[in-house]
């Protein structure tokens, strides 16, 4: 018996190391992309089998994967972006990648693309929108490539604008409209907010959304923050009393309560309409809702609207640890060109529900969804923001609290933005003394 | 025996001890000692995590106690939470350890089930008391409203408002004060019974036992307790992460979530190493001060 259960570990022990041995990749040059679709996720198999497709496709290459949820990611890839440890090809925010660049931390895609003689597949620079591009350069050469095409749009539930005998005509275009349709939609009971039309500040929508909508923005062209202007004021009053019949703890109660059930609001049918990104197309279809929806331009100002939307796209990289390691980069290079292949482009997209950058690849893959049409039609509109070195989180934790403390009306809009303005230059100042 | 051979013994058991305690030196020197002094000197560069670390002298140090606002800010919360949790932490982990230091039957299940809290990972435990706080259909406002309805009150927003939100966090992290409780019971029970059986004989009842035997015997892990709270309390950073993301108007935003966001929001590096210094030498000094007050406070032992 003893001898037997020796044997029986040597061999679940000669099992592990074999598991352990690197399999397909013997021999062959090992290349890491990191992405955003961990094991477990509902996108694992679809990329394990896009990268799959391409190991076998290679004789010298051999890609390994690596899935961060997109929260955990950011961290991970900063800090081995630091450490000298990056992955090959990673994905990033395209409105940061000249930071990037200027920090040395990428290998130069124009000079890649200049020396390429390996006959496999080319980049389709002219397949790729030109404001995404310009995100992506730096003194004058690319250093990544934009990987998804992120827009924002108006998501309505058709069945709420049915059942008020509401048609696609009714669908609100301006912000007068959205208003006088969005009250239509709410429900309160005993104090507690059962459904909403709509919130401005809810879902995917931000402030500095709106303001591009009335052609302003958080900083001026040398990216001195503004902030102090009336056209400020009245966007962010527009917010405020967009739903002044109830009170903001109400508002935040009813979206709490949604985050904490892990509901989206619009998924299960608790908001009529909301600002939503192309995710929220996968995350109805994940939520399994069955209910008939729409997507429609976000509404605009009703004089002088501009019609815009915030982009947010991913950019795709490659990331230089200095290794000097010339066969892993034309490794790293090809499999670079297989993610922007026009038919990868549509395998990914299918895989993760996301718009991705490739245009023709996005008209051949939204053919047949209505929603992916239309949402694909407004990434046409859609801008990103600008990367502002001394505050980059500008629109997160910096502007945050002071938007909370006006939406809840501890500060008036005037204070809530003065005090953000000093805030920007404070750090605009910090900023200056160490650089 | 002869004096090389005690001298060869010697060094043989020190190079016993040395290998023996080669993991923690290890651990000691590589993953503390070293990190530690690299934020040192990042605290005296500026460095974004891309480019290498360029020396720029106090800087960092100038900026953060001249213009930085929120430095203040976030401070003031860490001081707040630390003045008000800890001695109320200590007031809990005492009581329970008071109403637990009895003998009747199924003692210890009680005594696990005040510990269990411990065991929850933060994280969890964060989501959970998110759910018991919630304004609208939480359970704590739901036994609260006849409280309400009796003195005509709003119900509390307890984290979703600015004037609660930190005492809300205090209270939540009052549930594992059975942490401290378990130090305090161990040193109930090396109390000698005779003490006890002396004051019984002179009258003295549950109150004066308490207050003139069990406490003052207890100053010592009633000290340590507080030596550690303050270390942890400066640190303050998971609940307010998951629970309030540092609001709602920064009213929880505390010093070890602002260092955090100084390194990985605004990639300062330099500033966020020059922050951890400056809070250890904030906590150093407590401590000091506290250690000083020691034999003032701390019974050491009768002095023959």
């Amino acid at each position: 018996m003893k001898k037997f259960l020796v044997l029986f570990t040597l061999f679940v022990f000669g099992l592990v190391l074999m598991g352990c041995n690197g399999g397909e990749a013997e021999g062959k040059i090992e290349i890491e992309f990191w992405h955003m679709s961990p094991v477990g996720s509902e996108s694992y198999s679809g990329m394990r089998a896009i990268i799959t497709q391409f190991n076998e496709s290679q004789e010298d290459y051999f890609v390994k994967g690596k899935g961060f949820s997109f929260w955990d990611y950011w961290d991970k890839i900063n800090v081995a972006v630091s450490s000298k440890t990056a992955p090959d090809i990673g994905l990033s925010t395209i409105d940061d990648v000249v930071s990037r660049a200027r920090a040395g931390v990428l290998f130069n895609i124009s000079e890649l693309i200049e020396s390429d003689d390996s006959g496999y597949l080319q980049i389709e620079l002219d397949e790729f929108r030109q404001s995404q591009l310009d995100f992506a350069t730096f003194e004058g050469d690319l250093f990544a490539m934009p990987f998804t095409a992120t827009t924002r749009a108006l998501f309505y539930n058709m069945d709420m604008f049915l059942e008020l005998g509401l048609t696609e005509e009714d669908v609100p275009e301006t912000w007068s409209e959205l208003k006088t349709v969005a009250k239509m939609f709410d429900i309160v009971d005993d104090g507690t907010i059962e459904r909403l039309g709509f919130d401005p500040s809810y879902g995917d929508a931000t402030y500095h959304g709106w303001l591009w909508q009335k052609g302003l923005d958080f900083f001026d062209e040398e990216l001195n923050p503004t902030l102090n202007t009336q056209g400020h004021i009245d966007v962010l009053n527009w917010i405020i009393d967009f739903n002044d019949d109830l009170s903001r703890s109400q508002l935040t109660s009813f979206g709490e309560a949604n985050q904490l059930l892990g509901l989206n609001p619009f998924a299960a049918e608790k908001v009529a309409m909301i600002i939503g990104n192309d995710g929220l197309y996968q995350t109805i279809i994940n939520a399994g809702a069955d209910f008939s929806y729409g997507v429609a331009p976000i509404p605009i100002p009703d004089e002088d609207g501009i019609r815009v939307n915030w982009g947010s796209g991913f950019s795709i990289e490659m990331y230089d640890n200095k290794k000097n390691d010339n066969d892993r980069l034309n490794g790293a290079f090809m499999f670079y060109k297989y993610l922007l292949s026009k038919e990868v482009q549509i395998e990914l997209s299918e895989v993760n529900g996301w718009i991705l950058s490739h245009i023709s690849a996005m008209e051949e893959f939204v053919e047949g969804k209505p929603i992916m049409q239309l949402l694909l039609e407004e990434v046409n509109y859609a801008v990103d923001k600008v990367y502002v070195p001394y505050a980059p989180s500008w629109h997160g934790n910096d502007w945050q609290p002071y938007y909370t403390q006006a939406l809840d009306r501890s500060l008036t809009p005037e204070a809530a933005l003065l005090q953000a303005r000093n805030h920007y230059l404070e750090k605009q100042q910090n900023y200056n003394t160490v650089n | 025996m002869k004096a090389s051979s005690i001298q060869q013994l010697k060094k043989q058991e020190n190079f016993m001890g040395y290998l023996f305690a080669f993991p923690w030196l290890f651990g000691l020197i590589v993953l503390g000692a070293f990190p530690i002094l690299a934020s040192f000197f990042i605290s005296f560069t500026n460095y974004d995590m891309n480019q290498a670390p360029r020396w720029i002298g106090i800087k960092n140090y100038v900026i953060l106690f001249s213009n930085d606002s929120i430095f203040w800010k976030s401070l003031g919360n860490t001081v707040y939470h630390v003045a008000i949790a800890i001695p109320l932490g200590l007031m809990v982990g005492l009581a329970l350890a008071l109403l637990l230091n009895n003998k009747i039957k199924g003692m210890s299940i009680y005594r696990t089930l005040f510990y269990l809290p411990n065991v929850v990972s933060i994280v969890a435990m964060s989501l959970l008391w998110l759910w018991l706080f919630q304004p609208s259909f939480g359970v704590i406002n739901e036994l609260l409203s006849p409280f309400y309805k009796l003195f005509d009150m709003e119900p509390l927003r307890w984290h979703q408002a600015a004037s609660t939100a930190k005492l809300t966090l205090i209270l939540m992290g009052l549930w594992t004060a059975g942490g401290s409780m378990v130090i305090y019971l161990a040193q109930m029970q090396d109390i000698p019974i005779s003490l006890y059986e002396s004051a019984e004989v002179d009258g003295a009842n549950w109150f004066k036992k308490t207050l003139y035997i069990t406490l003052p015997l207890m100053t010592p892990s009633i000290f340590f307790n507080f030596i550690m709270g303050i270390i942890g309390g400066f640190q303050v950073f998971t609940i307010a992460y998951i629970m309030t993301g540092g609001g709602p108007s920064r009213s929880t935003y505390y010093y070890a979530y602002y260092l955090f966001d100084k390194m990985m929001s605004d990639r300062a590096m330099g500033m966020a190493s020059a922050m951890a210094w400056i809070l250890l030498v904030i906590v150093l000094i407590i401590t000091i001060i506290a250690l000083r007050l020691n034999k003032y406070v701390v019974y050491l032992g009768e002095e023959s």
